[in-house]
């Protein structure tokens, strides 16, 4: 192998991209907005809380959720439908949440996130003078 | 057929991050194409909210196992019947909306490949994760029979 990767260079390079990044699966979402804050559902079943990791980053919140429950032995899967890959969103904002007040609350494997608006861009009512 | 006018997000909003970032001169035509792919994909990769949710199918020696991806539904609002080898699981997700309660039905039928104990099935549900267990009637479970030779 290593003659042939002398005689072609491009074999002795790495692939652009390492395969080191598990595959994930986009889960379904819902934002909905009211003047106060952005609300977030995000449906993973099979994620308890033990397996739910949430990061707010500049700019990046994201979830990730890992399914905990694996066939027990002597179970035959005849057919699937689930995908056992794990859940990643990654949503971007531009810094007009205020990420300390995020509050985020699993049930049932669904995720229901309260994400406040920062106070600079909050409606304000003016007084006419 | 989603959408056949561009639509070019504020933003303010909230917006799932893509692999481009950098504002470039057909700014929104990658977006397009990631949501062709998403309407396209999306029947295959998300798998919550369609009528049809996922289900699995498991069996051992003694039971036949459906796994269905449920999340958010309440336990009431799930109902399992078999009937003629099938099993229908219908279930309601009720969800507050600002504009009041929304409910949604799910229903799904599941042929059951073995003969079962449609009496003795059994489910639970945890993490939005419903689990049926149908014990198998004794002629399906496999039997040993020694059979001696002369």
């Amino acid at each position: 192998m290593s003659r042939l990767q002398n005689l072609v260079p491009s074999f002795a390079r790495r692939s652009a991209a390492p395969d080191t990044t598990e595959a994930t699966v986009r889960p379904w979402y819902e934002i909905k907005e009211t003047p106060e804050a952005w609300g977030l559902t995000v449906y993973l079943p099979g994620v308890g809380k033990d397996g739910l990791e949430i990061t707010a980053e500049e700019g990046v919140i994201t979830v990730r959720g890992r399914r905990q429950w694996k066939a027990p032995a002597g179970w035959t899967a005849l057919y699937r439908e689930s995908p056992d890959a794990a859940y990643e969103l990654a949503l971007t904002h531009d810094n007009t949440i205020n990420v300390e007040k995020i509050h985020a609350e699993l049930v049932d494997g669904v995720l229901r996130a309260s994400l406040p608006k920062a106070e600079a861009i909050k409606p304000r009512k003016i007084a006419v003078s | 057929m989603r959408s056949l006018i561009r639509y070019t997000h504020p933003r303010s909003s909230l917006l799932p991050s893509f692999g481009f970032s950098s504002p470039v001169p057909w700014t929104g035509l990658e977006n397009d194409i990631d949501r062709w792919f998403e309407s396209t994909l999306s029947d295959f990769l998300s798998p919550a909210l369609e009528n049809r949710f996922p289900v699995d199918l498991y069996e051992d020696k003694e039971n036949t196992y459906v796994r269905a991806d449920l999340p958010g539904v309440d336990r009431k609002e799930i109902n399992l019947e078999m009937v003629n080898g099938y099993l229908t699981i219908s279930a309601t997700r009720k969800t507050k909306g600002p504009e009041g309660e929304e409910s949604f039905a799910l229903s799904r039928s599941v042929a059951i490949p073995e003969d079962v104990h449609a009496d003795q099935v059994s489910a639970a549900y945890e993490n939005g994760v419903l689990t049926v267990t149908l014990p198998k009637q004794e002629e399906a479970k496999p039997r040993k029979i020694t059979v001696e030779v002369k």
